[in-house]
């Protein structure tokens, strides 16, 4: 195999297998978050803040392996 | 087909002497002369009957205090790291929403783009964590120096055992001490790479669906762009809250002993 598809191939699995767990964790937040608004829909302006903060934080996996991808598609 | 050239490392702008003037550092001066200006208009008018833009400020101001209050204990000891941490957040917010100025995207100077988010290059964000950590740190030093490096050296449990039969904890507290060492620098590049991927990602993501083909250049990235809205305001939050937290955990690394040694003593 020539180098130039090992790298192709590389950077599409980093980011497509590192986009699994984002997403798990994303629609945990999400999905609990909506259910505490729905039991309890005066705080639903602060689970909101909370949600959008936790989403921010449970992608940081996804970031990182798109940062790997870019490293192997231009830097390498 | 013409997808624009995805470039991570910045074009250098003007040469002055061995400094090369990047685009990124250019919108970076551009950023800090509007907060110039910002300040200087809210300032300008403040007062106990409050303008419009004075209680916008003050709405965003007084969310961050309270929650830099909550991971700093007292409000006036957060009060000694805020305006540290209020300017990093305020550049944070106006920097990450600069790609929706007109003509700020497609202007080029001699075959180089003329304008580039700051955060979309790893400079501004690794640069932002190192100064707020080392600070932290420093702070930390000054304070109590054999406590802080107790903090990840605790050979000294070993003279507070009792019994033989805390030998198995000691090890594995000596051993968390020295991870924890690794744990600081994985704080940095964690926090630094969240914001420049996020930022980095939101830019290529436009540029290459408004590449794909003609069709696709005018309504089709505007989903796209107003997740770049969110996104940009959420990790400039999100950052800031981070390192927030960060300094508040190392500064009060040393006025507290863990659980071990109280074990112990």
């Amino acid at each position: 195999m020539e180098v130039e598809a090992a790298k192709l191939i590389g950077a599409g699995l980093a980011m497509g297998l590192g986009a699994i767990g984002p997403g798990i964790g994303e629609g945990f937040v999400g999905g609990h978050a909506m259910e505490a608004m729905a039991r309890n829909p005066k705080m639903a302006d602060k689970i909101f803040t909370n949600m959008i903060v936790a989403i921010a934080l449970a992608e940081s996996t996804g970031i990182y392996s798109l940062v790997i991808a870019l490293i192997i598609l231009f830097v390498f | 087909m013409n997808i624009p050239k995805i470039k991570v490392p910045t074009d250098t702008l003007w040469e002055i002497g061995p400094i090369h003037i990047s685009n990124a550092m250019f919108t970076t001066w551009i950023v800090m002369l509007l907060l110039l200006v910002f300040a200087y208009f809210v300032k300008r008018n403040a007062g106990v009957r409050p303008s419009r833009l004075q209680v916008l400020f003050e709405v965003i101001l007084e969310y961050i205090l309270e929650k830099a209050t909550q991971a700093f204990g007292t409000e006036e000891r957060a009060k000694k790291y805020f305006p540290l941490l209020f300017t990093i957040f305020l550049f944070l917010l106006i920097a990450n929403q600069l790609s929706l100025v007109p003509l700020i995207a497609g202007t080029t100077l001699n075959g180089a783009d003329l304008f580039r988010l700051p955060a979309s290059h790893y400079s501004l964000p690794l640069t932002f964590a190192l100064l707020c950590l080392l600070l932290a740190h420093g702070i930390a030093i000054a304070q109590s120096p054999i406590r802080y490096i107790g903090n990840y050296f605790k050979f000294h449990l070993f003279f507070k055992m009792k019994s033989i039969k805390d030998l198995g904890m000691v090890l594995i507290e000596v051993f968390l001490g020295l991870m924890d060492i690794i744990g600081e620098v994985a704080k940095l590049v964690s926090v630094a790479t969240r914001l420049f991927g996020n930022l980095f990602a939101g830019g290529v993501v436009i540029s290459i669906i408004s590449g794909l083909t003609i069709f696709t250049s005018f309504i089709v990235p505007m989903p796209f762009v107003i997740l770049g809205i969110l996104s940009g305001a959420v990790q400039a939050f999100v950052f800031t809250i981070l390192l927030t937290i960060y300094m508040s955990g190392i500064a009060d690394s040393t006025r507290k002993p863990n659980e071990v040694e109280k074990q112990l003593a």
